[in-house]
């Protein structure tokens, strides 16, 4: 062994295979965050990523999504627990022992920068304990971006030493992480009680499960840095996303499972993804990227995607993916009357994006789009 | 420095002629179709939108405006408003795969109410909604945007994919005069526009380079009444080439490639596509006071421009200054002493030196913007008796 060596061990434990851990993507109507296995059944985040929702989409590898509900929320240390409606077999890290952590100790992040695919950004630790709005964070330098709050930190034997949480914006690799001490401490208690919802008092921690303006037990007023109350009630949605959320649910299609974020939603229906998104503040997108144009016949193909027999919908070209559209004006929101004739065409085009992708490949000789789900497609190898 | 001054010749294209806006309608519209009066919403809109049309009856369930070159038909089905203007027809000499690849493509988009669609061999530009579904401002928007992408795609395409350019609206031919004016127009801003260039790149200037680019293409639609294919190439090149977000290379590059293809244009194609149009909807922004403040007026925009005169910097202050006023004629619609007043601006300076332009431009925008900019003394003109035209423009 070389000096060189000697000075930075090898990991015991490989991050080389980081699709096997139990670690996700969580969605909410507001963003998209990191959660990772605490067991087979429950998921610990940030409360800043389920915040206000009561109910998540958490995505499996295989991109299916299931419901998580938040069973515990640590306002003041950024903390959640979600229940998964189903035990899930991604590997469980193990906690750290909370041993001494020493500047330059190698800090490993997992979790879904901007949306991307399950990632790894690595760093060391800048400063174990640092002292920041009255709490200690674990500071370090590895890449922290949006997606990746609530994550975990880990260290070189693979072991989870804090939960990422926020970085400076105004300042270059400064990321915090919240330390495995008030973590561990987090779990302990959630796994202590039996109450569905609770909220854990921002100054003594003590478990609180309905809205209260002081705290039972150390008198503090809840309502002073937090809106406490807002804590057990339901978010009154923005009329766009009622209209998006009922059109959705007539269409057989659970709402939470779609969120994609603000004023975003996606999932596949059959083998065709859909999307949902606002471009401005006058349209309503919905798209279904469906397949992507071949060599031959492509005259053919372009006059039936321009035909008219699709109206209201249309087809598009960007780059070689074809995708249908649905284009619903922001003041047909407004229009209450008129929702009922506007969720049918909501379903009717979802319907058509289900229906259409097997159509043109299979008519059309178009290739899957990369985000079609080729198990669903009926008939034929469509390869991947 | 091999060109020592620039012309700004009167302009061929004649100033529009469309009635103000009439903002009350709009409202009316609004108030008609929040009490589930939906055909009155349609008119009302359509009057407000198309103020020299007239109030459209729906006797017969139809309704043209001309835009351009562009025909928009409006008309009544059942209880739906279907709009529709034809883009093109395929014929078997056409590129027709180009032709449809560049409609899915280009034409048929996310963000957009109207879609094209295919009828046995013709393109169409369509909407069609239910009358309670059509809020003004969805009307409102389909009808400027859809008849806007038909007027400038229809040259385009014949001339590119070899496609017909069915149902259209010609489009007044100039007279010979005022061809052969046009045409010494062109040449001469082409020529000049290429000696900038070298100018350009010999200062390798972004500034320089948005300033050039911005003169480049507002002095052609200013002062030439272009429609059809040429339009089209000169407006695609000019998306490239003042795109501030885009590399100053690519952007230089795009310019040059514009000097050389407009520069070879034949004559006779040029001839084809200059004509004085019609437009039921204003095709231009209507100007405001704070416009004319935001771009002539004290502020960073002018300081800096000033900073370049006042550094003997002359040629880069007055191609600004220039710049500037043909944007602020180019692209919108102004009162008629406004227009007047921006015009004799460049009539000042044309053909002066850069120094003497720069300075009587600089004098004369600070002056323009203080009479006629947002709390200028214009304003404080109004309080004594001004005219209906004066209170329209600082409403």
């Amino acid at each position: 062994m070389t000096p060189e060596q000697n000075a930075n061990p090898m990991p015991t434990h490989s991050l080389d295979d980081i699709e096997r851990l139990g670690v996700y993507q969580v969605y909410t109507g507001t963003g998209t965050g990191t959660g990772f296995l605490i067991d087979a059944t429950h998921l610990l985040t940030n409360c800043h990523v389920v915040q206000p929702y009561r109910e998540v989409a958490v995505e499996m590898r295989d991109r299916s999504r299931i419901i998580g509900r938040v069973r515990r929320i640590h306002p003041h240390r950024d903390l959640a627990i979600v229940e998964l409606a189903r035990s899930v077999d991604g590997e469980v890290l193990a906690l750290s022992d909370g041993e001494q952590l020493k500047p330059k100790q190698g800090v490993h992040i997992l979790g879904f920068p901007v949306g991307l695919p399950l990632s790894l950004t690595e760093g060391v630790i800048s400063h174990a304990r640092q002292l920041l709005d009255e709490q200690y964070f674990l500071q370090t330098d590895a890449a922290i971006n949006p997606g990746n709050s609530g994550g975990p930190m880990l260290d070189d034997q693979r072991r989870i030493i804090a939960v990422t949480t926020c970085k400076l914006n105004a300042a270059d690799a400064v990321g915090f992480g919240i330390p495995i001490g008030d973590v561990r401490r987090f779990i302990d208690e959630f796994r202590a009680q039996s109450v569905a919802f609770g909220v854990q008092c921002p100054a003594c921690e003590e478990l609180i499960d309905r809205a209260v303006r002081y705290c039972p037990s150390c008198g503090s007023d809840l309502e002073a840095n937090h809106d406490f109350g807002e804590y057990f009630e339901t978010p009154e949605a923005h009329p766009l996303v009622g209209f998006v959320e009922r059109a959705l649910a007539g269409a057989n299609i659970d709402p939470v499972l779609a969120r994609h974020g603000s004023h975003n939603w996606s999932f596949h229906v059959g083998s065709a993804p859909i999307k949902i998104w606002c471009c401005c503040s006058e349209h309503l997108n919905f798209s279904s990227p469906m397949a992507q144009v071949g060599n031959r016949g492509l005259n053919e193909l372009f006059k039936y995607l321009l035909s008219e027999q699709h109206a209201p919908f249309s087809f598009d070209l960007v780059g070689s993916t074809v995708r249908l559209n649905l284009v619903v004006h922001i003041t047909d929101v407004f229009a209450p009357n008129e929702h009922e004739h506007l969720a049918a065409r909501v379903r009717q085009f979802i319907e058509k994006a289900d229906a259409t992708d097997n159509l043109l490949i299979t008519e059309y000789g178009c290739q899957p789009a990369p985000e079609t789900q080729t198990d669903y497609l009926k008939g034929g190898d469509h390869g991947s | 420095m091999s060109i020592a001054s620039l012309q700004c010749p009167q302009p061929i294209r004649r100033r529009l002629t469309i009635a103000p806006r009439d903002y009350a309608r709009r409202d009316r519209a609004i108030e008609s179709f929040e009490a589930g009066d939906y055909l009155t919403a349609v008119q009302e809109t359509l009057c407000y939108l198309l103020p020299g049309a007239g109030a459209p009856v729906f006797a017969d369930g139809k309704f043209c405006f001309v835009q351009g070159s562009a025909r928009v038909r409006v008309h009544l089905d059942g209880d739906e408003l279907a709009l529709t203007t034809a883009l093109m027809s395929l014929t078997p000499e056409a590129q027709s795969t180009a032709a449809l690849r560049y409609v899915l493509t280009r034409l048929s988009a996310t963000g957009q109410l109207y879609q094209p669609r295919l009828h046995e061999d013709t393109i169409t530009l369509e909407f069609r909604e239910r009358l309670s579904l059509l809020h003004p401002a969805k009307l409102a928007e389909v009808l400027q945007r859809m008849a806007m992408e038909s007027d400038s795609n229809d040259g385009w395409l014949a001339q590119r994919f070899g496609v017909d350019a069915p149902d259209r609206e010609p489009v007044a031919e100039l007279d010979e005069a005022e061809f052969a004016r046009a045409l010494e127009i062109w040449n001469t801003h082409w020529t000049s526009v290429n000696e900038l260039m070298l100018e350009s790149r010999r200062r390798r200037s972004v500034r320089f380079l948005d300033a050039l680019g911005s003169y480049a293409a507002n002095q052609v639609r200013y002062s030439l009444p272009l429609f059809g294919s040429v339009r089209a190439t000169l407006n695609e090149s000019a998306d490239a080439y003042t795109d501030k977000d885009e590399n100053p290379n690519k952007r230089d590059s795009a310019l040059a490639k514009c000097i050389k293809e407009m520069r070879q244009v034949p004559v006779e194609e040029l001839r084809r596509c200059l004509g004085h149009a019609q437009h039921a909807i204003n095709p231009l922004h209507e100007g405001t006071p704070s416009l004319l403040t935001s771009m002539l007026g004290a502020g960073h925009r002018m300081q800096t421009t000033g900073e370049l005169r006042s550094a003997g910097r002359s040629l880069e202050a007055a191609l600004e200054l220039i710049a500037d006023y043909l944007y602020l004629l180019a692209d919108h619609s102004w009162p008629s002493e406004v227009e007047a007043a921006l015009r004799t601006g460049l009539d000042l300076i044309s053909g002066k030196p850069w120094r003497e332009a720069a300075d009587v431009l600089w004098n004369h925008a600070n002056q323009t913007a203080r009479f006629f900019g947002s709390h200028g003394e214009r304003d404080r003109d109004d309080d004594d008796g001004a005219d209906d035209d004066v209170v329209r423009y600082d409403a």
